[in-house]
């Protein structure tokens, strides 16, 4: 974690993040809290906050998709994120 | 009735009844028909299973048409469906009037392709160009020990016609690429995405939108499962979703992953029956959603995706992708799930199995270091062997473990071999290594085609995964 995210965790929304696929082989858990800073989320800032954190995603970015409470965001749509929230990072899987 | 009148000496009374309550029907659909608009009249059809039937006989020119089309034998063997509430008569006429594709036979493709034909689809066809291995027959459910080597595609049609004689079954030994995708995808109504790679999902997604056809694509590997329909009812195409395609260096297939056969039996089985209710006028419960299955946690979870983008460059407004393009060159990877052999080293730092028998054979000191994951080393090593796992090598503590092995070989004579499965990760050890052993004045190589090649090479014995 980011010295920035550490700093910011006594003040921050603690969510829960769910890792699926290839994003779940790569951080090696299937889930974990993080805590964000209060305000406003939009999808890009939250999929930057994730790869931030978990630099290892970096090799998927732009090829996994973030639910928030098992739900898409819209590109233009901001939302605040609340306590216990869950974020699942989601890229395909491809095998069968 | 016909198909009633010939069971009349079993259910007289059920005869009577029945023909009060068509009189009953005709009566209802002659006021309605009169009083309601047609629109709402083919809504109330829709909601209504039981005005259904009474809707589709105002088509026909009596009622008895209606239950000729399905035989006595039907009647029978469908007999749990027919009666079901929302499904009936209607839906199964619809299901035997409907052809599917399934475009894999492996551990999606087989479960989905027997519940469509114990179903009564009326034509299933199956796409695929593989033969049969060992290695398939722990989820790829049709196939049978004696078929080993034979078509993948011909053990389905094997499978399904002796499970149900009446559904046609159409193989396709065909490798699906760009040149023939559409002609064959344009022979049937809907489409079954049971593939194992990139390339086939982008090609079918992009033949489906450009066709016009409903795409139930699944997908496995390891313990969890996706499953969405694309390019229906409005909803998203793969491309609304994922733009672009993963790094194929990214992408994990089941030979490297692995997979629990029942995963990809649960997608395959849900794929059935997403079909079904397509086909039978039901609609779908995943088109813009994603189930997410994960059978080591017995969990279900359903996705709401992003809607159909306007600015997806296939089924937007302004789409660039007007026909099927190279998805070898899109992806930068063929359509198979086969993992491909890398050329990362010179061959000056390369020994052949051969090469590395003979070395053994002259007891030349060395080291011999395996890259595999423990699971993997579990089921078969070469002796003497130490076990640093790919994704641990530049571990500090690992490295250290492997200065002090060198250390302790003869000063003058320090070679070190890596071996993997394929010979793949082996090369990739070599180069990590090589930087933070340089001071150790050793020489790094690796075994060209591994384990496999050991197998295949050397020690017929040896078992090959
Ligand atoms: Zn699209």
């Amino acid at each position: 974690m980011s010295s920035s995210f550490r700093t910011l965790m006594s003040s921050g929304v603690k969510v829960k993040l769910l890792f699926f696929a290839k994003a779940r082989e790569l951080v090696g858990v299937t889930e974990t809290g993080l805590v964000v800073p209060n305000g406003l989320y939009t999808q890009k800032k939250l999929l930057s906050i994730i790869v931030e954190t978990f630099p290892v995603l970096c090799s998927i970015q732009g090829n996994f998709i973030v639910a928030l409470n098992e739900e898409c965001m819209d590109q233009s749509q901001s939302i605040e994120l609340k306590e216990g929230d869950q974020l699942a990072v989601i890229p395909p899987l491809s095998g069968g | 009735m016909m198909g009633l009148q010939e069971e009349e000496f079993q259910m007289p009374n059920f005869k009577q009844l029945l023909e009060e309550k068509d009189s009953e029907i005709m009566r209802l659909k002659t006021l309605l028909t009169k009083y309601v608009p047609k629109s709402e009249l083919d809504q109330m059809s829709n909601s209504h299973p039981s005005t259904k039937i009474a809707a589709s006989t105002a088509t026909l020119e009596s009622p008895e048409n209606l239950c000729s089309q399905l035989s006595k034998e039907d009647v029978a063997r469908y007999s749990r469906q027919l009666i079901l509430p929302d499904f009936g008569v209607g839906g199964q006429q619809k299901l035997k009037k409907a052809s599917v594709l399934i475009v894999g036979a492996g551990g999606l493709g087989c479960p989905a392709a027997i519940y469509l034909a114990a179903a009564g689809v009326g034509t299933i066809g199956v796409v695929d160009y593989d033969s049969v291995e060992l290695s398939n027959l722990h989820r790829q459910i049709l196939h049978k020990e004696h078929g080993v080597g034979t078509p993948k595609s011909l053990s389905i049609i094997l499978a399904v016609s002796s499970l149900n004689s009446s559904v046609k079954c159409v193989s396709h030994h065909v490798l699906l690429k760009s040149n023939n995708a559409e002609e064959v995808i344009s022979q049937y109504d809907i489409i079954i995405d049971a593939t194992d790679n990139v390339a086939s999902r982008y090609l079918l997604n992009d033949a489906c939108v450009l066709l016009k056809k409903p795409l139930i694509s699944g997908s496995a590997l390891r313990f969890e499962g996706q499953l969405t329909v694309y390019n229906f009812d409005g909803g998203p195409c793969y491309r609304c979703i994922h733009p672009s395609p993963p790094p194929p260096e990214t992408v994990t297939n089941c030979s490297d992953g692995g997979v629990l056969g029942v995963v990809p039996g649960t997608i395959g089985c849900l794929q059935a029956l997403e079909a079904i209710k397509i086909a039978a006028g039901l609609g779908s419960s995943f088109s813009g959603k994603l189930l997410l299955f994960d059978g080591k946690e017995g969990s279900f979870r359903k996705i709401t995706l992003r809607s159909k983008q306007k600015t997806c460059s296939l089924c937007g407004d302004n789409p660039v992708i007007s026909k099927l393009i190279d998805y070898e060159q899109f992806c930068g990877a063929s359509p198979t799930d086969k993992t491909e052999t890398l050329h990362l080293l010179d061959d000056c730092s390369r020994l052949t199995c051969q090469e590395y028998k003979q070395l053994k054979e002259d007891s030349s000191p060395h080291l011999l270091i395996d890259v595999r994951p423990p699971e993997e080393v579990a089921i078969c090593r070469l002796p003497n062997s130490v076990n640093v796992p790919f994704s641990k090598v530049e571990d500090p503590i690992e490295v250290e473990k492997i200065r002090n092995y060198i250390q302790k070989l003869d000063n003058k004579n320090k070679q070190v071999f890596f071996i993997c499965r394929r010979g793949n990760n082996s090369q990739r050890a070599v180069q990590l290594l090589e930087p933070k052993l340089a001071d150790l004045n050793v020489i790094l190589r690796d075994i060209r085609g591994g384990i496999q090649a050991w197998a295949e090479e050397v020690d017929t014995a040896f078992p090959i995964y």
